[in-house]
């Protein structure tokens, strides 16, 4: 067991530290920059339009460098290694195939949550930020005082980052999944944004394919179910906009959206493993 | 070759249990948004265009709705007032549940479209430019009825719906109607309370204002909370009673 | 069980994607490896010895055939338990120094805690990367230095068997001199060293027994001794024999029905020649 730990955090422990390498703090920089802009820009409305504003903007931007890196690192896992031949001395080590996939997902799913945490942190900075220039600006009437803080130092935004941060988790395992069938880069990232984009629209086709009777022709409903059973619903993830809109969203359905897509990132590395293992390399 | 087979029966598996799961998750976050959670394949039926839409721009719907509200910002400064309208229209449509986009909709429409009708307009009969001016002010009326069922747990969309009939339509019936539904939402300004009283005394209902204002102090108890401006009823109370009394015996003179 | 490795009728064929047909990259091979040996791989391009050898590494998986590793079957953890490699013009993670690539490789075996860093230090010693050389970050490494770190990594599970794919190519004749030495004594330690090369002189060297595979198939095995020897000459080295005399030799070998086949003063290796003439620090 402490043997099995070892080797995965091994592998783990190395793929985290050669993503760090990669210059992409460059990318955060251009994020932040993005941020700070952004929240001078439209100072014409109302103070709860200016924070949808940003944090709209806050979570698409951690959402989108999320996706690009994590698809990059993702398509690159597994395939990039054997480009390389650095895989050939991990896999003659009495290291079992599947311990160097969740070895591989780990270092990246944690180099991932360290970019959205530090994300995350700088909205939190630009918002409170927003948060002092409006206290001074509408003075201290304190319904407004009150409105404002609670706009800005919404506990619920934890929320919409651990929201945030398990969406990109489950379309990296995705990606890995992907680089366990083919070789090609290309082809694993267009394969995993292709599934991105039909997530989106799998709650119509789930319910359409539960709903429709024998009118309609069984082609149809083959690729209806298709969609239904092999692709995640991401629409799940839009809990995201009610907490931007500042509505009520209890833990409880935010956890169980996590508990999802922790079992789902658990099924893709087990289907990764199976592929990966009497794969010729 | 088995590798994949066993594989795609794992996924399959794991498809036919997930399917159960996300139905029960997406039935109970439509519930808690009271039905405005997102694409189903009903809406979609309905209105094709839209709903792919909708669902096609998955995570970043928030960005293509602030967008268009900053469309609808732009058009207003230019006053072309039906691109105000159409952009309003698709942000709420696009995020329903934001119950400030609603609000700074029905406010363009019933407000500053409205009023830029009755005085720019290039009609030259005043009869026909106080009647598109209706027609603006009906127009975000109903926004905000639909605003209404979209976020019916917060105060703000009745509130603001009240203003709408005093202000703007001069039915203080339905203003008080809209105000005493904000006031059971929770979250409601206080001042809203005594709004109700005033609005049912520019309908004319003396009486049920003077009834209204009572039950309220009455239930504000001792010692009432000094938010709630309770010497302010209570001023209220005597100079209603002054006019229905006063009222009723010039009545029965 | 005498045999390290012991292959029956290993057979692969890789197929050349959509209906393109196969390629038969290795045809029913049959080779046993006996423990302590050091055992030559030899053939040109494309004959099917990396097939082979990653095959019984469990890289690969054969078509037919079986191929056994101390007796248990190529490719199970317990046989990858036995094998270390050095595979052909490795590529180390860069940013890694050369104790930290030894120590990754060991914790990927299940090693860890103060039983790692001992077998680190003793690795880094045994292929003379010890001390400051071991602390440097690996793209600052001439290639002989990379060999010999990635032969540590190789060994940190402390295999019965090495396996090593070209172990000299790209490096300085002095740095090929070095893996030779460290192949030999690893061979003194009881250790099994199977290895391909193309530089044939260097197999020579060290090899006891060598096969030979073209296209697929094997061509010769044996021990070297045996293959190479010529039976039937004979080969004498003579020094301080004046002129005159060796004539008379020449003669009476003549006179005696021997068939002289050469004579004249004998050629030193170039290579001998080369080492010979570095000052004593540059051989490291």
């Amino acid at each position: 067991m402490m043997s099995c730990l070892r080797r995965i955090s091994a592998v783990a422990g190395n793929t985290f530290l050669e993503a760090v390498r990669q210059k992409v703090f460059a990318v955060l920089l251009v994020f932040a920059l993005v941020l700070v802009g952004g929240a001078n820009y439209f100072t014409e409305f109302s103070f709860q339009e200016q924070f949808k504003f940003l944090k709209d903007l806050g979570y698409a931007a951690i959402s989108l460098t999320g996706l690009l890196v994590g698809l990059l690192g993702a398509a690159q896992l597994i395939p990039g290694e054997i480009e390389r031949r650095t895989i050939l001395t991990a896999l003659c080590r009495p290291l079992r195939r599947w311990e160097f996939v969740v070895g591989k997902y780990l270092g990246l799913a944690t180099y991932l949550t360290l970019m959205v945490a530090i994300m995350a942190l700088a909205v939190w900075g630009v918002l409170g930020w927003k948060e002092a220039q409006f206290l001074r600006a509408e003075g201290l009437e304190p319904a407004a005082a009150a409105a404002i803080r609670a706009e800005a130092m919404d506990p619920r935004l934890l929320q919409a980052v651990l929201l945030v941060g398990v969406k990109l988790a489950v379309v990296a395992a995705l990606a890995v999944f992907f680089s366990t069938i083919a070789t090609s880069t290309t082809f694993v990232m267009a394969m995993t944004l292709l599934v991105y984009l039909i997530g989106h629209l799998q709650s119509v086709a789930r319910e359409q394919w539960l709903e429709t009777g024998e009118a309609a022709r069984w082609t149809v409903k083959i690729f209806l179910a298709a969609v239904a059973l092999l692709v995640p619903d991401f629409n799940l993830y839009n809990l995201i906009d009610e907490i931007v809109a500042g509505n009520v969203v209890l833990w409880r359905t935010t956890l169980e959206v996590v508990g999802y897509s922790a079992v789902y990132v658990g099924v893709l590395l087990a289907a990764a493993a199976c592929m990966f293992e009497g794969r010729d390399i | 070759m088995w590798a994949g087979g066993v594989t795609l029966l794992l996924l399959l598996l794991w498809g036919g249990a997930k399917i159960r799961w996300e139905k029960e998750m997406a039935r109970e976050q439509r519930k808690a948004a009271y039905g405005f959670s997102g694409p189903t394949a009903v809406a979609i039926r309905e209105k094709v265009g839209q709903g792919l839409a909708l669902a096609a721009l998955g995570g970043f719907r928030g960005l293509a709705a602030n967008a268009l509200m900053l469309q609808a910002h732009g058009a207003w400064e230019e006053q072309q007032w039906v691109r105000v309208r159409s952009a309003l229209e698709l942000a709420t449509m696009l995020q329903p549940r934001v119950a400030v986009f609603w609000d700074t909709a029905s406010w363009h429409l019933a407000w500053n479209a409205a009023v830029a009708a009755e005085r720019y307009s290039g009609q030259i009969s005043e009869t026909k430019r106080k009647m598109e001016a209706r027609r603006w002010v009906e127009a975000g009326r109903d926004l905000l009825e639909r605003g209404t069922k979209a976020v019916p747990e917060k105060a703000l969309l009745f509130q603001r719906l009240g203003d709408l009939y005093w202000q703007r339509l001069g039915d203080y019936q339905e203003a008080a109607r809209c105000y005493r539904e904000a006031l059971t939402k929770g979250d409601a300004p206080p001042y809203l309370e005594r709004f109700v009283g005033y609005a049912l005394e520019k309908a004319g209902d003396k009486r049920g204002a003077l009834d209204y204002f009572k039950s309220l102090r009455g239930e504000m108890g001792n010692p009432p909370n000094p938010e709630r401006r309770p010497e302010v009823v209570e001023r209220e109370i005597a100079r209603l009673e002054k006019e229905v009394v006063g009222g009723k015996k010039a009545k029965t003179k | 069980m005498s045999a390290a490795v012991q292959t029956h009728l290993l057979r692969k064929e890789f197929g050349l994607g959509w209906f393109r047909g196969r390629v038969l990259a290795l045809e029913g091979l049959e080779m046993e490896v006996k423990k302590g040996e050091v055992f030559g791989l030899l053939g040109p391009n494309g004959s099917g010895k990396s097939t082979a050898m990653k095959m019984i590494l469990g890289l690969l998986g054969p078509t037919s055939g079986s191929a056994e590793v101390c007796g248990f079957r190529a490719g199970t953890i317990a046989a990858r338990r036995q094998i270390g490699f050095l595979p052909e013009n490795p590529y180390f993670p860069v940013f890694l120094s050369g104790a930290e690539l030894v120590r990754y490789y060991g914790r990927l075996s299940g090693l860890g805690g103060a039983a790692l860093e001992k077998r680190v230090k003793e690795l880094l010693e045994l292929v003379r990367l010890g001390g400051e050389a071991g602390k440097r970050p690996l793209r600052t490494y001439s290639k002989g230095m990379l060999q010999r770190a990635g032969l540590a990594g190789a060994l940190v599970g402390d295999p019965e068997i090495l396996m090593l794919d070209e172990p000299t190519a790209g490096v300085d004749p002095a740095g090929s001199r070095e893996i030779r030495d460290l192949i030999l004594e690893l061979k003194t330690r009881g250790k099994t060293v199977i290895f391909s090369s193309h530089l044939l002189e260097q197999v020579e060297d060290v090899a006891d027994r060598v096969i030979i595979l073209h296209r697929g198939k094997k061509l010769r095995e044996g021990r070297l001794e045996d293959l190479l020897t010529r039976k039937n000459e004979w080969e004498v080295k003579v020094q301080g024999l004046p002129e005159g005399d060796r004539q008379e030799l020449l003669v009476w070998l003549k006179k005696k029905g021997g068939h002289v086949v050469r004579e004249g003063a004998p050629r030193e290796r170039l290579e001998d020649y080369f080492l010979r003439s570095l000052p004593e620090e540059t051989r490291r």
